[in-house]
């Protein structure tokens, strides 16, 4: 199983890699209730629900709506009744009361950037509470790795979340190319 | 003649032309997406939200008796200290300014939480957010148990209390002579609203709690059920009822899941209890009614009728009631 127009030891392919794992582990790891298909039923749509991105680069910018996906998600601030792991299925109070996550982002712009439409990144995000266990206010920092037709740089990510963790306002900065994204991102689970 | 600024946009014009289109399309959806009765909802928590706070007076500053056998201080909404013999209760603990950031209190809490110096139980009845509230547990003492209905675990934050415990329908904790049985009520799930078919017939519970033959039964936030606490009543022989009785309109969008005053009063009747003190009415006016003095009315019109004068106790927020020396 690989990513097309990737080589297969490339960080995307071992990221898929570890999707699956995490997949796999997460069936096993979480508590039987929290797999139900009511929950299921309730996510898979709200999933739909786009981000909105503006990126910056060079003469280059472009509006954007961007989806984010968690394959894995390590939450530090939760109760030990529950398994600390999650795997796309998350809900709010795991990821803001403290948490490391990868994010899968795809995303749309109405502009070209590099030469194409359409985007997709690797992020690695923690979220730290501030302000009622972060479900007032949280600070989000980490890496993310944006692909663009034709190059693929590395931004530092920072920024805020707040009502109860379903919206997050981050600024991404790259410096080799010199870009800038801003999103309003809204996570529900 | 002022010369403006030259204003640099980032985006060029067609993306611009993109963003606005955006806001002219989702503004009025946020808007009209919402029922008629959601937006009266939001309407009044829009006019509540600049609102003062009432202060209250003579705030109890050792609510903890020695040699006392039931004492029942009313902090406000559903938060109720309970001080049972030697051992202390506290029921769905809000202390803070709002609930869900927006829900901002007319009164503020009736106890300093700083003047509760230990506790043996904290029992939550489910995760809405005006029950389950992560900053106001963060100011009260961890040496007891931290008890929440089944399906709460994935929204509860690690407290540090010395045990988190989930509660099944009537699953009993007993420890120290104190029995703690969960007990069902009707009520629903969630806590954000879009994860309200998370927990869709569990995550909220009533308790009843029973030591050195006293048994106390909190009703959490429960709608009116014709079974239900006939049958708590069969299995417990009850002497105080701390029951809800808000938010009571729109009766036909409440009723399912919050008993109105007559309701309240239908549920002490049915568990039997000997005393009820009525609470969740405020300082938090959840419903369409004109506020907590209404309810307090019909209430008190159900009183009348029922001459429950000695039975049905209202106590004003803050205050201690000494129901057994």
């Amino acid at each position: 199983m690989t990513i097309p127009f990737c080589p297969p030891n490339s960080l995307p392919n071992k990221l898929l890699l570890l999707f699956v794992f995490a997949i796999i582990f997460s069936s096993t790891a979480r508590s039987q209730e929290s797999q139900s298909s009511s929950k299921l039923a309730s996510w898979i749509p709200l999933q739909a629900v786009p981000s909105f991105t503006v990126t910056s680069r060079g003469d280059q910018s472009a509006f954007g709506f961007e989806w984010e996906a968690a394959p894995l998600l390590y939450s530090f601030g939760m109760t030990r009744l529950v398994s600390p792991w999650y795997a796309f299925v998350v809900e709010p109070p795991a990821r803001f009361t403290g948490s490391i996550e990868l994010v899968a982002t795809g995303q749309i712009n109405t502009a070209k950037i590099g030469s194409s439409y359409f985007a997709g990144s690797f992020q690695l995000l923690g979220h730290i509470p501030l302000i009622e266990r972060g479900e007032h206010l949280g600070l989000n920092l980490g890496v993310a790795q944006y692909y663009y037709g034709g190059s693929s740089p590395v931004y530092a990510v920072a920024g805020i979340s707040t009502l109860f963790g379903i919206v997050h306002l981050n600024v991404k900065h790259s410096a080799q190319p010199a870009s800038w994204i801003g999103s309003l991102e809204i996570r529900l689970f | 003649m002022i010369a403006l600024p030259e204003v640099r946009h980032i985006l060029p014009r067609d993306q611009r032309r993109w963003l606005a289109l955006l806001l002219v399309v989702s503004l009025p959806l946020l808007h009209s997406g919402c029922s008629p009765v959601m937006n009266r909802f939001i309407s009044r928590m829009m006019e509540r939200i600049n609102g003062p706070i009432e202060p209250v007076k003579n705030k109890i500053a050792n609510p903890l008796r020695p040699n006392i056998g039931l004492s029942v201080l009313w902090v406000g909404h559903a938060t109720v200290l309970i001080q049972i013999h030697d051992k202390v209760f506290i029921t769905d603990p809000v202390f803070t300014r709002t609930v869900g950031m927006l829900v901002r209190r007319s009164v503020e809490p009736g106890l300093d939480p700083s003047a509760i110096t230990r506790l043996d139980y904290t029992l939550i009845s489910h995760i809405h957010l005006d029950h389950f509230s992560y900053g106001s547990l963060d100011l009260l003492p961890k040496g007891g148990k931290l008890l929440i209905p089944v399906g709460a675990a994935g929204y509860t934050p690690e407290f540090g209390f010395a045990e988190t415990r989930e509660m099944k329908p009537w699953e009993v904790l007993e420890k120290d002579g104190v029995r703690i049985t969960a007990v069902p009520v009707q009520h629903f799930g969630g806590r954000y609203g879009f994860d309200i078919s998370w927990c869709p017939n569990r995550g909220y519970t009533g308790y009843v709690i029973e030591y050195k033959g006293i048994t106390v039964f909190f009703a959490g936030d429960t709608g009116y059920h014709p079974e239900l606490f006939k049958e708590i009543g069969r299995r417990f022989r009850i002497d105080l009822a701390l029951l809800p009785i808000a938010p009571v309109e729109p009766r036909e969008f409440m009723q399912r899941v919050h008993a109105d005053p007559k309701e309240a009063v239908q549920i002490f009747e049915d568990v039997g209890a000997r005393i009820m003190i009525p609470m969740h009415y405020k300082p938090f006016n959840q419903g369409l009614e004109p506020g907590p003095a209404y309810t307090q009315g019909l209430l008190e019109r159900v009183i009348e009728e029922k001459g429950y004068r000695d039975r049905i106790q209202i106590l004003d927020i803050g205050e201690q009631l000494v129901l057994i020396p």
